[in-house]
């Protein structure tokens, strides 16, 4: 037994050729991963990179061409069924569910599917109804509502047998940003009750927001696992200083003193960000700065976004 | 017990989708037009030995058309809404929430049993008796759960095959036949009649003659042959949709093509 809530170690996944896709695929390319339990661990990457085929097989519903993956400390292929009994899945969509019957009803059927009792049922239905502040609709059809309250019958649907691990495969997709903050304050909360969380996404800001630890994947390889803040450091990307300035004469000298990488202007007139070549310019170019009577200046380390954009190159977003 | 608390949930959840879509049910408002045709040749005809046949005929129709429709499309269904994944990565099986699922339509269908004897009785005026009326009721209940089985089985072949409308076309007509519906089993040529002893139809057919005659022998072991070719048909659909989930699993799509 180990004490990770995943371990994933040389993982592998390839599809093979079929009728439509006549070359076989590798989705996933000898994948490592360790998700500590109790914390929102992140899973980045663009549309195609292998997170949910990743999610797919960590919930037992894909089997790996090759490698382990241990979930709570049963392996997925071998002890499948003690897997399924501990884990939740949610995914980010508004299909996954019956869309014709009432979000209670929804609830009643997984739960009768996750073993619990008649009575035990209703009871963590109505709980959960309660919980992700569906109680007023919770006899409308999941098809009347919002794609913000589907989205929480979805969570609740992943809670339904109390999980201790839950995926979370882009759930906040095609939501408004209203919507996408109720449900990362949900996460929170569940977060508090010592849940564990693999969440997929592509949204950075959502990453950075909830994530304790992230991991890039693109292509069905793993570029690099770390803290949200460690991410920045480990590029090692040139620090940026953000300053006012008025005269020309001074963007002038900094482009031509071989400190910086650039100087651009930022959204505000007169402000200026110029990115330091390496840590030890970063002195020089502040000191540069100061000379020229400039002295409205701030430092900051790379956003998620640009390591994100640094780390996958030019696809960025793309599928 | 569990997988009797996941059939019954199955069977709560299609009942519930059905009120909010009657038109699954449409079988309901075709089945007394057939009666009604079936009547009226056989009132044209005179025949009353064929009262039954004419009476019962379009409701077994009903019930083995709605299995077709119902295996064709059940895993489909799931997958198309996305909910598949969702039930492979319960701990349930499957095939315990198909068969669930399918127990409630025959279930509903079985209502066209009732509307082809209201026909009979209100607009033809005709003399239903059933003789036997707990071979009748009996009769009824395991040909539902043989019908329910079988279904459970076409579920599971359908989605492997590649030509599930094929399959559906060429299962309706040759199997009233087989199945004793519309003219009884002993009527055809003698070598077809051991290839109709594998489908219980032929023999719930039978049974459903024989409660409304005054003699009705050796119905209980036909009986036991209906229920135990429900229950085979139930035991291999379960291993056929066992082999869709595995297949879902090993390739990541449900479909042959």
């Amino acid at each position: 037994m180990t004490d990770l809530a995943v371990e994933v170690r040389g993982l592998r996944r390839v599809y093979q050729a079929r009728r439509g896709a006549p070359e076989a695929r590798t989705a996933l390319d000898g994948i490592d991963l360790d998700v500590v339990p109790g914390q929102i661990h992140g899973l980045l990457g663009p549309n195609g990179a292998g997170k949910t085929t990743l999610v797919k097989i960590l919930s037992t519903v894909l089997l790996p061409t090759e490698g382990t993956a241990r979930v709570l400390g049963y392996d997925v292929v071998e002890h499948r069924q003690d897997v399924r009994t501990r884990i939740g899945t949610v995914f980010g969509s508004e299909r996954g569910l019956y869309a014709r019957v009432s979000v209670r009803r929804n609830l009643l059927f997984w739960a009768s599917l996750y073993g619990l009792s008649g009575r035990v049922g209703r009871h963590r239905t109505e709980q959960l109804i309660e919980r992700v502040g569906l109680a007023e609709r919770a006899d409308d059809r999941v098809e009347e509502l919002s794609k913000g309250m589907v989205q929480r019958v979805h969570l609740a649907r992943g809670l339904i047998g109390d999980p201790r691990m839950v995926f979370l495969d882009e759930p906040t997709t095609g939501l408004d940003p209203v919507a996408a903050l109720d449900f990362r304050a949900l996460l929170g909360e569940l977060l508090a009750e010592g849940r564990t969380f693999l969440l997929t996404t592509h949204d950075l800001d959502e990453a950075a927001a909830l994530c304790a630890e992230v991991t890039v994947i693109d292509r069905g390889t793993l570029l690099m696992t770390s803290n949200v803040r460690d991410v920045g450091r480990r590029l090692a990307a040139p620090d940026r200083v953000d300053f006012d300035a008025e005269d020309n004469m001074v963007l002038e000298k900094l482009r031509g003193s071989g400190l910086v990488n650039g100087v651009s202007e930022l959204d505000k007139p007169g402000r200026y960000r110029a990115e330091a070549t390496s840590k030890e310019s970063l002195t020089s170019v502040i000191r540069l700065l100061a000379d020229e009577g400039i002295t409205s200046l701030s430092t900051s380390p790379p956003t998620l976004e640009e390591v994100y954009l640094q780390l996958v190159g030019d696809r960025g977003m793309a599928v | 017990m569990n997988i009797l608390r996941v059939i019954a949930a199955s069977c709560r959840m299609q009942v519930a989708e059905t009120r909010r879509v009657p038109a699954q049910m449409l079988i309901l408002a075709t089945s007394p037009l057939f009666a009604a045709m079936f009547l009226s040749v056989m009132k044209r005809n005179g025949d009353p030995t064929v009262l039954t046949n004419a009476v019962f005929a379009p409701a077994l129709i009903s019930l083995w058309f709605m299995s077709l429709d119902l295996g064709g499309g059940m895993i489909s269904n799931e997958r198309w809404q996305a909910t598949l994944e969702g039930l492979i990565g319960s701990p349930s099986r499957l095939g315990a929430v198909v068969f669930g699922r399918i127990i409630a339509v025959v279930g509903l269908a079985a209502l066209t049993f009732v509307e082809s004897y209201v026909m009979a009785r209100l607009v033809f005026r005709m003399d239903v008796r059933i003789v036997h009326p707990l071979v009748f009721v009996l009769t009824l209940v395991v040909t539902l759960f043989a019908m329910a089985g079988t279904a459970t089985a076409l579920a599971g072949l359908f989605v492997l095959s590649r030509n599930v409308l094929l399959f559906q076309n060429s299962m309706t007509y040759p199997f009233y036949i087989l199945g004793g519906v519309l003219v009884p089993v002993s009527l055809l040529p003698f070598w077809a009649q051991p290839v109709t002893r594998v489908f219980f139809l032929s023999w719930s057919s039978d049974l459903v003659r024989a409660s409304m005659r005054t003699d009705a022998p050796g119905w209980a072991w036909q009986l036991a042959v209906v229920a135990v070719l429900g229950a085979a048909g139930l035991v291999g659909g379960l291993v056929l949709i066992e082999r869709v989930v595995r297949r879902v699993t090993a390739t990541g799509s449900a479909a042959m093509a």
